[in-house]
């Protein structure tokens, strides 16, 4: 093993393509046996030019645009653009459809946070829990397709209010879905917090105090598990959550397994929240009527997405196309504690901790306009459209 | 039950060779299948294992560079022939024994860890870092297990007087289940076949999470195969074993096939229940618990075979 | 706690540094300061536990078109970093010329600025001193240097002029 001995550091890369990460991203961890001395990441192997992309769209055309960011908070990035739109116009959205787009968001939330569970149990080589979680999720992905019609993306705003309404008949089934999901919930509960040998693989593992994630700028779960409070649903509420306040969960520990606990009690919050904005809906219009033009002027509009806080900045030239829309997504923040607190840990936990921030890579890669390589030629956007077209023709 | 076979037969037909390799991909499958329902899912079909061994043999195999070619090739050779060996000494299907002499069940001992061996050396072959790894990790997980599987067998030896498998089967037959009066080296034995065969919770030597496939990461088409076979291979012989020594002996084929799967339906659903270990947690586990609790249950036999005699 | 209050101890803490102020919404405030106070700036927020840097916006602001003949005016670069603190947020402006675009890097302070850092400088062409790691984060490793692309001059790659770029 020549290799080995010439360099003296035994770096394992984990990514672009691996097991553990079924998201494109890079790591190197240099391991000296099996405890990590340094850890480095690379981003941007699926760039796509979002940020660049809006700039050449109507304000209508990037809310389908940016709801594709991401595939498990499409919701909450639309909410954030919307709202962001809405105040630059000057525009209430009604508050019937401010509490839908807040059921539809914490739905969301359910379903990202069980699929966090799952994801973060098969790194751990929990498999019957990730296969239990992944199952159970199905219904909150039902309740979703039954109320939008589709599983992923909703499409639930629109620049205004909302598309859809939620009937007597949507509410009793989103009602019976919270039942069993709440059933289940607590028995994950228990399940995490009892299992012995799980319990080895996430107590004291990550641990990151509260004044090293202020210092490294952790936000989200990731932030709360290690004791603090911030959650913008809570610090500057926005669209229902005005009226229906929630509760912050926070855990003081700061170790993956507070990670585990924070993420299933808010699911617990959220079938609360649901339920109870589902018993005082307000009655009324679905979407106020918003101009095509957005007057000139800039603002900035944050939520609480599944992973943490969301940050958009919208700037408008008074035309019918933004002039800048920046977008800060919550696991750009949490990299840089991962980077941090993998370090002194065993390769063995290296997964799981990475899991532990529920990493979103299209979260990430956002920024770039796309590009394809063929015959040393590089393409522009519009010659992959007119090849597109082309070729299915 | 004896056999009035040929040796040959015996030796490449039934019941080693191909019977062998045929049972071991059944066995395979209803593992698959036991932990796919325990975990509420559908599970592979009954030839997926062949349809796979098939799927190897016909692949393409690729010697990376940097590994010794000639031991590329021979340890799946190796390690495969060495399983197959080990099934001549135990009571495959209930028949007796092909061949039997006083200590087989040491050499069945070093016959199975020799796959091991094997499989770590593969890794080790290797310049890949994830086969060094899991080269690491598997030698390691040999030298804490190896110790406590040993004396959980040794058991039944001394309780039957004799070193020889065959001696020890017609043992069991005659006396209450030795289940029943070594508990501990039965739980021990039975957790330790699920460390030799690197079933989860301890399969840190090839977690898919971290290191890809450990040791076996850069082996494709035949060598794989040829691993994959031994370790089915393995898992057979390893519960035949020990329901030949703890569940009152293999009488029959009968008797083979209901207490091999009984004891196949305690180790899927062990290994439904339980989180990977950490191989330093393995480690630990079979050092401060594992030769712990061999070390008590053999106290308990030599102590009670001083005693017994008394009443 | 009190919105207004909330504001205008932000505001405080930057009054030494301030070129002008103003309140675009009623939860947002406006800071200007020049690009050699920032640091200076961000370090009085930070000393006062006044919220958290939430991120960095790179703006391009080109020159307005003009008339021919006349010279066109430098465009400019500018970059907001926006506080927050709970509804509250502070935003502090730096202006930079498109033929000098440095400025100094806050990562000393607020380590996790890194990776808003190294975005502005990969898209905007921002060079950041200081700045403890600058090696590609999000764009292709086969970029070429010079074309950033959140700027407003870049509209895609024309096919033929990138072929001898690459």
């Amino acid at each position: 093993m020549p290799t080995q001995e010439q360099n003296q550091k035994f770096i394992v890369p984990i990514g672009p393509q691996h097991p553990a990460l079924k998201e494109p991203g890079h790591f190197e961890f240099t391991v000296d046996g099996e405890i990590v001395t340094a850890a480095s990441v690379r981003l941007g192997y699926v760039h796509r030019g979002i940020e660049k992309g809006t700039e050449d769209r109507t304000w209508t055309q990037n809310v389908y645009l940016l709801e594709r960011i991401c595939g498990i908070c499409s919701h909450v990035h639309v909410t954030a653009y919307v709202v962001a739109v809405e105040q630059l116009a000057k525009v209430q959205a009604p508050p019937r459809a401010e509490a839908i787009r807040t059921i539809v968001a914490e739905l969301e939330r359910i379903h990202s946070h069980m699929l966090w569970l799952g994801v973060a149990a098969h790194e751990g080589g929990f498999d019957s829990l990730f296969m239990y979680s992944w199952r159970d999720r199905e219904t909150v992905m039902d309740i979703l397709e039954t109320i939008s019609g589709n599983r992923v993306h909703y499409s639930a705003n629109i620049l205004g209010g909302v598309k859809f309404d939620i009937d007597d008949q949507k509410r009793d089934f989103i009602l019976k879905g919270l039942e069993f999901l709440e059933e289940r919930t607590n028995h994950y509960m228990k399940i995490v917090t009892t299992d012995e040998t799980f319990l080895g693989r996430t107590r004291n593992i990550g641990t990151m105090t509260k004044e090293q994630a202020i210092e490294l700028g952790a936000v989200g779960p990731t932030a709360r598990a290690s004791g603090v409070t911030i959650d913008i649903r809570d610090s500057a509420p926005y669209s229902a959550y005005k009226t229906f306040p929630v509760n912050v969960i926070t855990d003081e520990t700061g170790d993956l397994l507070a990670r585990f606990v924070v993420r299933i009690k808010e699911l617990l919050e959220s079938y609360r929240l649901i339920r109870e904005i589902l018993d005082h809906m307000p009655e009324g219009e679905l979407a106020a009527r918003i101009p095509r033009r957005i007057p000139a002027g800039e603002t900035i509009h944050r939520v609480e997405a599944p992973r943490g806080e969301l940050f958009y900045y919208v700037k408008s030239g008074g035309g019918d196309k933004p002039e800048r829309i920046k977008v800060r997504t919550p696991s750009l923040c949490n990299w840089s504690s991962v980077i941090n607190f993998a370090v002194g840990h065993k390769l063995a936990d290296m997964p799981m901790i990475l899991a532990g921030i529920d990493p979103c890579f299209s979260c990430n890669d956002r920024l770039i306009k796309i590009r394809r390589a063929n015959q040393s030629q590089v393409w522009t956007w519009e010659d992959l459209r007119l090849h597109g077209i082309e070729y299915y023709r | 039950m004896n056999l009035p076979l040929p040796s040959i037969i015996l030796l490449l037909f039934f019941p080693g060779g191909l019977f062998l390799i045929a049972s071991g991909l059944v066995y395979q499958w209803a593992d698959r299948k036991l932990v796919a329902r325990f975990q509420n899912r559908i599970g592979p079909r009954w030839f997926q294992p062949l349809a796979d061994v098939f799927k190897l043999l016909a692949k393409e195999e690729i010697v990376p560079t940097g590994a010794i070619k000639g031991l590329f090739h021979g340890l799946p050779i190796v390690a495969l022939a060495s399983a197959l060996t080990a099934a001549l000494y135990v009571p495959l299907a209930g028949f007796n024994a092909s061949y039997s002499f006083q200590g087989d069940l040491i050499v069945v001992f070093y016959l199975l860890s020799v796959l091991t061996i094997c499989i770590g050396l593969a890794g080790a072959n290797n310049i890949s870092r994830f086969s060094i790894i899991g080269a690491t990790r598997t030698l390691t997980q040999i030298f804490s297990y190896e110790a406590p599987f040993l004396l959980a067998l040794l058991g039944p030896a001394i309780a039957a007087g004799s070193w020889s498998i065959s001696k020890i089967n017609i043992y069991a037959q005659e006396n209450v289940w030795l289940i029943l009066a070594q508990p501990i080296g039965f739980v021990v034995a039975l957790i330790g076949l699920m460390g030799k065969l690197e079933l989860p919770p301890f399969d840190a030597p090839e977690a898919e999470t971290e290191i890809v496939a450990g040791a076996l990461t850069e082996y494709s088409g035949r060598g794989l195969a040829l691993f994959r076979i031994g370790k089915d291979v393995e898992l057979v012989i390893g519960l035949t074993l020990i329901s030949a020594l703890y569940l009152g002996g293999l009488a029959n084929p009968l008797d083979f096939l209901w207490k091999t799967v009984v004891l196949l339906l305690v180790t899927a659903g062990l290994q439904a229940l339980f989180a990977r270990l950490r191989i330093d947690q393995t480690v630990g586990m079979w050092w401060r618990v594992g030769a712990l609790l061999g070390l008590l249950q053999l106290l308990a036999i030599i102590l009670g075979r001083l005693i017994g005699p008394l009443f | 706690m009190d919105l207004d209050k909330v504001l205008l101890e932000g505001e405080n803490l930057l009054q030494p540094w301030t070129v002008s102020t103003s309140r675009p919404e009623e939860n947002r405030s406006d800071v200007v300061v020049a690009r050699e106070n920032l640091h200076a700036a961000v370090e009085a927020i930070k000393d006062a536990g006044w919220g958290y840097l939430t991120a960095i916006t790179g703006l391009d602001c080109p020159a307005p078109a003009v008339a021919e003949g006349e010279p066109a005016p430098e465009g400019n670069l500018e970059l907001l970093y926006h506080f927050c603190n709970g509804l509250a947020v502070v935003t502090l402006r730096v202006s930079l010329p498109y033929g000098d675009p440095t400025l100094p890097s806050v990562c000393d302070l607020l380590p996790y600025a890194t990776l808003y850092e190294r975005e502005l400088i990969e898209l905007f062409g921002v060079r950041i001193q200081n700045t403890p790691d600058t090696s590609r984060l999000v764009l292709p490793d086969d970029w070429p240097d010079g074309i950033y692309p959140l700027r407003k001059a870049f509209t895609g790659f024309a096919a033929p002029a990138t072929e001898e770029k690459e």
